[in-house]
């Protein structure tokens, strides 16, 4: 379960997860038991994949890891604080402390620009001041140091996505939480993504990023494999794939 | 989340919606337009009522005599004999300069009225000197009649800018002579008396109250009244106390009241044989019926404003349900239900106050139009915008934007950030 020797020496896990349940219900009779007991330690700076087929309990384990939904059973420790039992608001306050939310679908704001999007978590929460040239250097960053007043509409995919890392940054939260980040980018796009993911996390960010991509999983330092809402496998990858060494290749991360 | 942020957000989101903006904005210009102008007419009607009353005099205290019962049958007040031009005499002595003026009057009735040529029909009225210092009302020509000219009954008259154009034009009556005519049925037939008055003033024009104009008319001396044209020797129909200034009314209405019980050697006061009413009170009294028509109107006006509150909230809701997506982003990266909820109220807010400031302007301008052409047709009609109604007019718009928007804003801010995310 714990991750391999190139880690940092062990101290507190950034997420602790012992014995988490979570069953949906679909209509009256159906009922679904999406996650049946997760025990999960994720420790500061790594750089986990969480991988799975369809209904293998991945994106609730990400809703619960995000602080967006609570778990029926079991503790969830993040940087050191319960959170299980939280109120609305004080998760509210977590997720814009200590999560930073990467989407498939990049869920900027589409009529905010690149710099306003970036600033959102400050204008919730955190250190409001100097935003604007905290968000400037967030945004450059990514490389994006020239698209500041782009609405999203006239940026890429690959640049919005960047966008919405530079986001997730702003607040310096506990971990970058990415759900299926390359899934809606072309595969170049997909290995820049990467590239800053992979470099993030060799700045010491923690990243746990949820795909069921297997090359996109290659480039991350340790696979969990989820089954049938339990955690099946937990593997750390002995040589991850460098996207910065592809791109330069002129070869596409997911191909 | 910061009320800047929040407003400039709102601000943004009406700027990018603003065919619908304008729309849903056009219910609550209508709606506060038509209070302003409503209310305007009420306030209007209200202050003309109030110039009207007090162009019979400010500050001003009635005394007159009361209903007699005897053995339960009331006798109409104005032929009971208990207030006399002694008790004016002995207020104006016992209450000295504590009072502005005081005068005495009783109606003469309705005379014919002849000067040279031209006859005219008018009514006559036996007043005291201080007339018209009680009345706020100057002689424009000559001079009024004297406290000499009452002690002697003197055949003088004072009279009103539309008698005088009536009877003389554009000459000057002061020191002509007019006959008064009145026919009775005597003996063998109707015979007439005919009775001369020298003019020795005429009135400032003071225009017309309650449709009766108060330029056509003659004053003559009270005791001249009472001993030459009515016979009723000692009775008046009413005494009028001016008092000092509006703050010493009710100070003055007491003083006048006690001053006649010891001069009627009355001990009860619920046995008055004459009541005292104060102006204030005639005043309040017609304000609280100007001010019920004021409501009634703005009410009207309010349910075209309660139809803009509708719209509002119709479209909030449309705007939630369209920026579920947004609102999941901002639950995800740490906007509190609060949050939504302000952000949302202020959006609301923001749409009803610009909407309101807009019917403001609409509502004052239709007013100040509606004005214009009953004034481009010769009627007197007057819509007033006081700061109280625009005052309440905004506070009313935004707490419409307030109600109506807290039902969509609650329903954005309760959203689970999950289904609010996956919502396409």
């Amino acid at each position: 379960m714990i991750a391999s020797g190139r880690l940092p020496p062990p101290r507190q896990p950034v997420v602790r997860l012992r014995g988490i349940t979570k069953t949906y219900r679909i209509g009256r009779e159906i009922e679904v038991r999406a996650l049946r007991g997760v025990d999960l330690d994720v420790m500061p700076g790594e750089f986990v994949a969480i991988m799975g087929p369809s209904g293998s309990g991945k994106s609730t384990l990400m809703n619960v890891l995000g602080c967006l939904d609570a778990p029926d059973a079991g503790t969830y420790e993040l940087a050191g604080q319960t959170v299980a039992s939280l109120s609305d608001g004080a998760l509210a306050a977590i997720r814009n402390r200590h999560v930073g939310f990467v989407f498939q679908t990049f869920n900027l704001l589409p009529r905010l620009n690149a710099i306003e999007n970036v600033e959102l978590p400050l204008v919730y929460g955190g250190d409001g001041r100097d935003r604007r040239p905290r968000a400037a250097a967030a945004l450059e960053q990514v490389g994006l140091g020239d698209r500041l007043h782009h609405r999203p509409s006239e940026l890429s995919g690959g640049q919005q996505q960047r966008v919405a890392i530079a986001r997730a940054l702003l607040n310096d939260p506990s971990m970058i939480l990415a759900d299926e980040p390359t899934g809606n980018l072309d595969s170049r796009s997909s290995a820049e993504i990467l590239a800053i993911f992979q470099r993030l996390n060799a700045q010491g960010k923690t990243v746990v990023m949820v795909t069921h991509e297997p090359d996109v999983a290659a480039h991350c330092r340790r696979i969990v494999r989820m089954r049938d809402g339990v955690v099946a496998h937990d593997d750390p990858v002995a040589a991850p794939r460098r996207a910065e060494e592809e791109i330069a290749a002129g070869i596409g991360a997911a191909e | 989340m910061k009320l800047y942020d929040a407003f400039r957000s709102a601000l943004q989101s009406l700027v990018t919606n603003k065919l619908r903006s304008a729309l849903t904005m056009l219910g609550v210009i209508i709606g506060v337009a038509s209070v302003i102008a409503m209310v305007a007419v009420g306030n209007g009607a209200s202050q003309q009522v109030q110039d009207r009353i007090l162009a019979l005099g400010s500050n001003l205290i009635t005394v007159q005599a009361a209903q007699l019962s005897d053995q339960g049958l009331r006798g109409a007040g104005a032929q009971s004999q208990t207030l006399t031009l002694a008790d004016m005499r002995t207020l104006q002595d016992q209450l000295g300069t504590s009072i502005a003026a005081i005068e005495a009057e009783q109606g003469a009735g309705r005379w014919q009225v002849t000067a040279g040529a031209t006859n005219w029909n008018t009514s006559v009225t036996g007043v005291s000197e201080q007339y018209p210092a009680v009345r706020d009302w100057n002689v424009q020509l000559g001079e009024f009649f004297t406290q000499a000219d009452l002690n002697v009954n003197a055949s003088v008259a004072v009279i009103g800018a539309t008698t005088a154009l009536n009877l003389f034009g554009d000459a000057d009556p002061v020191g002509q002579t007019i006959k008064l005519r009145q026919a009775f049925a005597g003996r063998g037939g109707s015979s007439a008396r005919i009775l001369n008055f020298k003019i020795v003033g005429v009135l400032e024009a003071k225009g017309s109250t309650f449709g009766f104009s108060r330029d056509d008319q003659i004053l003559v001396p009270i005791t001249t009244a009472q001993r030459v044209l009515t016979g009723r020797r000692d009775v008046v129909n009413t005494v009028v106390v001016k008092a000092l200034d509006n703050t010493v009314m009710t100070r003055t209405t007491d003083d006048v009241f006690n001053t006649l019980l010891v001069a009627h050697k009355i001990e009860d006061p619920a046995a008055a044989d004459f009541t005292v009413t104060n102006q204030n009170d005639t005043l309040a009294a017609l304000d609280q019926i100007t001010g019920l028509f004021t409501l009634l109107l703005g009410a009207i006006g309010g349910i075209s404003l309660l139809v803009g509150g509708i719209g509002i909230m119709n479209i909030m809701l449309v705007t939630v349900n369209e920026r579920t997506r947004e609102i999941g982003i901002r639950k995800a990266v740490g906007a509190r239900r609060g949050d939504i909820l302000q952000q949302f109220l202020i959006e609301s807010i923001a749409l009803t106050g610009v909407g309101g400031v807009l019917g403001i302007l609409l509502g004052w301008g239709i007013s100040q139009a509606v004005q214009r052409i009953a004034q481009a047709q010769g009627l007197t009609l007057l819509l007033l915008v006081t700061t109280g109604t625009v005052l309440i007019a905004v506070g009313v718009s935004v707490g419409i934007g307030l109600l109506f928007g807290l039902y969509p804003a609650m329903r954005a801010a309760r959203l689970h950030p999950i289904q609010a995310l996956r919502y396409e």
